[in-house]
């Protein structure tokens, strides 16, 4: 305890030099010193501990005994404060640290919008980036939470309700969009026709009266509903439904059954280029340029400040050895090839509902290093399209 | 006249049973082993070396003898040394020790 004590008050090790060093320690001790751990060192030379407070007594009486002192070392609290004030820098950049995480902390890193179509979402960041509520700006000094939260909801009429979260360092916003019926009914006449050729397999007609049947085979444009309720009456209504047919597609191939692939064997060769503007200085690695056989990739690596990019920048061109070869596959290879190629470009360009029933293979021959492949899809799908009924009916 | 006085404080420390070292201005020298020595009631240091230390006392001195002497504490009237003893000895100023 006296230790801890001594500690936070300051001690020090002191030497002291002189004649009359017995009688100096006599009359310091009188006056109220606490000495300890005194040894000699010398003849005529000790060295001991004081406390901190104890050194103006010794300093009073030195000159009276005639003794030379000297400071050793100095431990405890005060000691250590000096110690660290005489280092500036140390001290400026503690108090800078202090400054950055206190400027970091209250900085906006994030803002999370949640709940909210991308449209309006960006809608919404675009008023809270007007706002000047954006990350990396300050905390300090933005609006409140609920401040915000009311101006984006004067500002943006789709909002039904929007929360706004202050977590941290980031923004949550939860928002909840208004659904907006659409109340513009088209009922303008109209009829159901067939945009291509199929099987009918499933009508499903909501308006209208439809006209064709189950297993019924239609050209394109055929009428499939009409909004003519009453064969040759007068009421007309907008039509609508969905029929689904059976439609056939033919897929035509011809692939080579020889491929030349290009391959890279994993080496690769950089060179460093610096670019300033349009031109640009070779670093390192320039010699490869010349080299055959070698596919290049080119990286720039552009470097911005606060925005504004900089017009020197490193550019990294990788070269690839590479190594061609030629792969001959079976006749069987190829169909498999043909197969999955032709269904997914099919996939592609049907609707999403659309179903592919049957792939059938009709043709397939080899002539010339060449395959030639024709097949025949089965694809259930959506055929109605509405048509107006033209004004002059 | 202080011979006088003296009988007369030996005399009221025997009648009372007062502890000799409070009525008399002797020193309370405490060992423990041969390792610590714990000075009371001392009025100086008059020597202190690695092999001697000589304290002053009211009526005369005492010499303490060993190696590796320290003072671990000093106060205004205690004194703790430490090192390894070899004797304690007394010259009372009666006697003729030297000041």
């Amino acid at each position: 305890m006296r230790n801890q004590h001594d500690f936070l008050q300051g001690i020090m090790t002191v030497e002291a030099e002189g004649t009359l060093i017995e009688p100096f320690l006599q009359a310091c001790t009188r006056h109220g010193c606490h000495i300890s751990n005194l040894k000699r060192v010398d003849n005529n030379k000790v060295v001991f501990t004081i406390r901190l407070k104890d050194w103006a007594i010794l300093r009073r009486l030195r000159k009276k005994y005639r003794c030379r002192l000297s400071i050793k070392d100095g431990k405890g609290i005060p000691f250590i404060f000096q110690h660290l004030l005489k280092r500036v820098s140390l001290l400026v950049a503690f108090l800078a640290a202090v400054a950055v995480i206190f400027l970091l902390a209250n900085t906006l890193w994030s803002i999370k919008v949640e709940g909210l179509t991308p449209e309006l979402e960006a809608d919404v960041e675009s008023k809270l980036n007007s706002y000047g509520v954006s990350p990396g700006k300050l905390t300090i000094g933005m609006k409140d939470p609920n401040e915000i939260q009311q101006n984006l909801l004067d500002d943006i009429p789709d909002l039904l309700w929007i929360g706004v979260k202050k977590q941290g360092t980031s923004y949550h916003l939860y928002g909840v969009e208004k659904t907006r019926y659409d109340t513009d009914v088209n009922d303008r006449p109209s009829n159901l026709v067939a945009a291509k050729k199929g099987m009918v397999v499933e009508t499903f007609i909501k308006k209208g009266r439809p006209v064709v049947s189950v297993h019924d085979v239609v050209k394109k444009g055929q009428v499939l509903a009409t909004g003519q309720l009453v064969e040759e009456g007068e009421s007309f209504v907008h039509s609508e439904g969905e029929v689904i047919a059976e439609t056939w597609y033919r897929v035509e191939q011809t692939l080579p059954m020889k491929q030349v692939l290009i391959l890279t064997d994993g080496t690769m060769e950089k060179e460093y280029q610096i670019q300033v503007g349009k031109v640009h200085f070779p670093v390192w690695g320039w010699w490869r340029a010349e080299e055959e056989g070698v596919r290049e990739e080119q990286h720039d690596s552009k470097w911005s400040v606060f925005g504004v990019q900089s017009p020197v920048y490193m550019k990294t061109v990788n070269y690839y050895s590479i190594d061609p070869k030629a792969y001959e596959s079976s006749k069987k290879e190829i169909k498999e090839l043909g197969l999955t190629s032709a269904r997914n470009s099919l996939i592609q360009e049907l609707d999403q509902e659309a179903e592919i029933k049957e792939e059938k293979v009709l043709h397939l021959d080899e002539e010339n290093g060449k395959v030639k492949l024709i097949l025949l899809y089965k694809v259930y799908e959506n055929i109605a399209e509405t048509k107006y009924f033209s004004q002059g009916d | 006249m202080s011979k006088w006085q003296q009988q007369i404080r030996a005399w009221i420390g025997r009648y009372f049973d007062l502890p000799s070292d409070v009525m008399l201005d002797l020193p309370r020298i405490t060992t423990i082993g041969s390792i610590h020595v714990y000075i009371e009631n001392h009025t100086g240091l008059l020597h202190f070396s690695d092999t001697e230390v000589r304290i002053q006392y009211k009526k005369g001195q005492v010499r303490i003898l060993g190696k590796d002497l320290g003072v671990k504490m000093m106060l205004k009237e205690e004194l703790l040394l430490e090192g390894e003893l070899k004797s304690v000895e007394f010259f009372p100023d009666s006697k003729g020790g030297s000041t």
